[in-house]
């Protein structure tokens, strides 16, 4: 590696700055996902109940719902619930409520669904249910909003899949023809050891070991200029400069996070791969043993 | 060890000692060999030639008679279209090649361009072909001192290769060649790019090992230095051995 410090620094470059896209891909993909579980989370159906329902038998509708397949938690909220709830977000404002009776609200239950209901069909599948019960007045639970969504993260997913297979075969490619100039570089070298009866294996492991090598050190460094421009710039700079307060307040919300430590060794150890495998393609025009 | 190959021993053995061997075993054979290129050039033609142990031959003709081709064919650097050659008892034409790499070490390859590592000193130059034979560290330290001294550049040992003249190189080159012993050294040219004091020189230094029992095949146009020395020499015209004996 040595002899051939150039090449070997054009090689780490070039796959570093190709994991380095790779992974930055990667950050983005794990945060919307992360991103897209917290708004999942938060998913919840409400059921207003007709007026004057007698509370011995809303108490046995509470009970069949908690039955009911998917659901994981059901509160009763009464007309009284219901006005303290909107007298505290209205805070300074409350007033605006004075005269108005708790009784002119309607009772509800909050239904929270278990985790792999959160899904627009299943939700579907919930209501259909729900609208069973007569003493169910109406049900929300903002049906375009979670079929919108549902779409956005199915679309996500699938643009993530297809843009790293096209991101993953752009790197072979570039990274293929970088080490192939890298061992054209050499190709003295290699005839010289030719001449000198050096075995294939003594000629074509340096070339793969070196591959590896440049995977991991291209890789490692993508990884620690991410993390750079994750701790510095993501996460205390580019969003608390140009935003607007409320922005800022919702985004403090949503925790921005780094590649778990798992993704991060997958990254290296696909880096190494890309390596070695770009390294062996590249060489075997150069290194086929001349007869 | 093969037939061919214990004879060769045998004989550089007897010759080092002292003792007068006759010369009945042959070192090269090649029989009937024709080498076309895809290109429909025929570099070699029928070539049927026997090189025996020990022997010191010239391999000459104008450019493009085939007098490379025929070296890399013993080199086992290109397989002949047709014919047989055997190389100190090893019919090479039939060996594959994951094999060529051990018959490429009982061989000494020297060039006219001396292909050696430009970034390297002497001593590296000839330590790699060593190393590139799985000699250890100590035995090779010694052995680059001792062939260095045998082609005199002993005190150039750390001197980069660039710093030397072109007939200091090509001895490096021979030194290489010569590191690991090998009974047999093919030579394409090797004083074609040297003015005649370092010819002279270089030729000394083959002459010496002929001397001590190596055979030495040696390809070069020049007609004058041919006739300096009593060695056989084979001329060749378009691939056609037209005159020299068997």
């Amino acid at each position: 590696m040595r002899r051939n410090l150039f090449p070997n620094l054009t090689t780490i470059a070039i796959i570093g700055i190709s994991m380095l896209l790779f992974s930055s891909f990667s950050l983005i993909a794990h945060n919307l996902t992360s991103f897209l579980r917290i708004w999942e989370d938060k998913i919840e159906v409400i059921a207003y109940l007709k007026k004057g329902i007698p509370m011995s038998e809303i108490e046995s509708l509470l009970k069949e719902t908690r039955q009911l397949e998917g659901i994981e938690t059901v509160n009763y909220v009464s007309p009284y619930d219901a006005m303290t709830f909107m007298e505290s977000k209205l805070g300074s404002q409350k007033n605006l409520l004075e005269g108005i009776q708790p009784g002119v609200l309607p009772s509800s239950f909050e239904i929270r669904l278990k985790k792999h209901f959160r899904n627009s069909m299943s939700i579907k599948e919930v209501v259909y249910q729900l609208k069973r019960f007569p003493q169910i007045e109406e049900i929300q639970y903002g049906q375009q909003w979670v079929e919108t969504f549902s779409a956005v993260v199915h679309v996500f997913r699938l643009t993530q899949w297809v843009l790293g297979g096209l991101l993953l075969i752009g790197i072979i490619f570039i990274t293929f023809n970088t080490l192939q100039l890298t061992i054209s570089s050499r190709k003295d070298e290699i005839e010289i050891m030719y001449i000198l009866g050096a075995s294939p294996a003594f000629i074509q492991v340096p070339f793969y070991v070196e591959g590896l090598i440049q995977g991991l050190l291209g890789t490692g460094l993508a990884i620690l200029f991410l993390f750079y421009f994750y701790y510095k710039v993501l996460l205390y700079h580019v969003f608390f400069l140009y935003i607007t307060p409320s922005i800022k307040e919702w985004l403090t919300e949503i925790p921005i996070l780094f590649l778990p430590p798992e993704k991060i060794v997958m990254i290296i150890l696909g880096g190494m791969v890309l390596g070695f495998f770009g390294s062996f393609a590249a060489s075997m025009r150069f290194l086929k043993y001349r007869v | 060890m093969e037939e061919g190959a214990k004879w060769t021993n045998s004989f550089i053995f007897l010759k080092k000692k002292g003792v007068r061997v006759s010369l009945n075993c042959n070192m090269i054979q090649m029989t009937h060999v024709f080498k076309t290129y895809p290109s429909q050039i025929t570099a070699l033609s029928d070539i049927t030639l026997e090189i025996s142990v020990g022997e010191f031959i010239f391999i000459t003709g104008p450019s493009g008679s085939g007098k490379t081709t025929l070296l890399r064919i013993l080199f086992c650097a290109e397989r002949p279209t047709s014919g047989e050659v055997v190389v100190n008892g090893v019919r090479i034409t039939q060996k594959g090649f994951r094999e060529i790499h051990l018959l490429r070490r009982k061989m000494g390859m020297v060039f006219q361009d001396f292909k050696l590592l430009q970034d390297c000193t002497v001593g590296e130059n000839i330590a790699f072909s060593l190393e590139v034979t799985g000699h250890v560290q100590k035995e090779i330290k010694k052995k680059v001192f001792e062939i260095l001294s045998r082609v005199g550049l002993q005190e150039r040992e750390g001197d980069s290769v660039l710093s030397l003249s072109a007939g200091e190189q090509q001895r490096v080159a021979i030194a290489r060649a010569l590191v690991n012993d090998p009974p047999l050294l093919l030579a394409d040219e090797p004083t074609g790019n040297l003015d005649d004091p370092m010819t002279l020189d270089v030729m000394q230094i083959f002459t010496d090992l002929h001397h001590r029992g190596a055979t030495i095949v040696f390809a070069t146009h020049d007609m004058d230095l041919i006739q300096r020395y009593p060695y056989r020499a084979i001329y060749l015209l378009k691939g056609r051995k037209v005159s020299g004996s068997a």
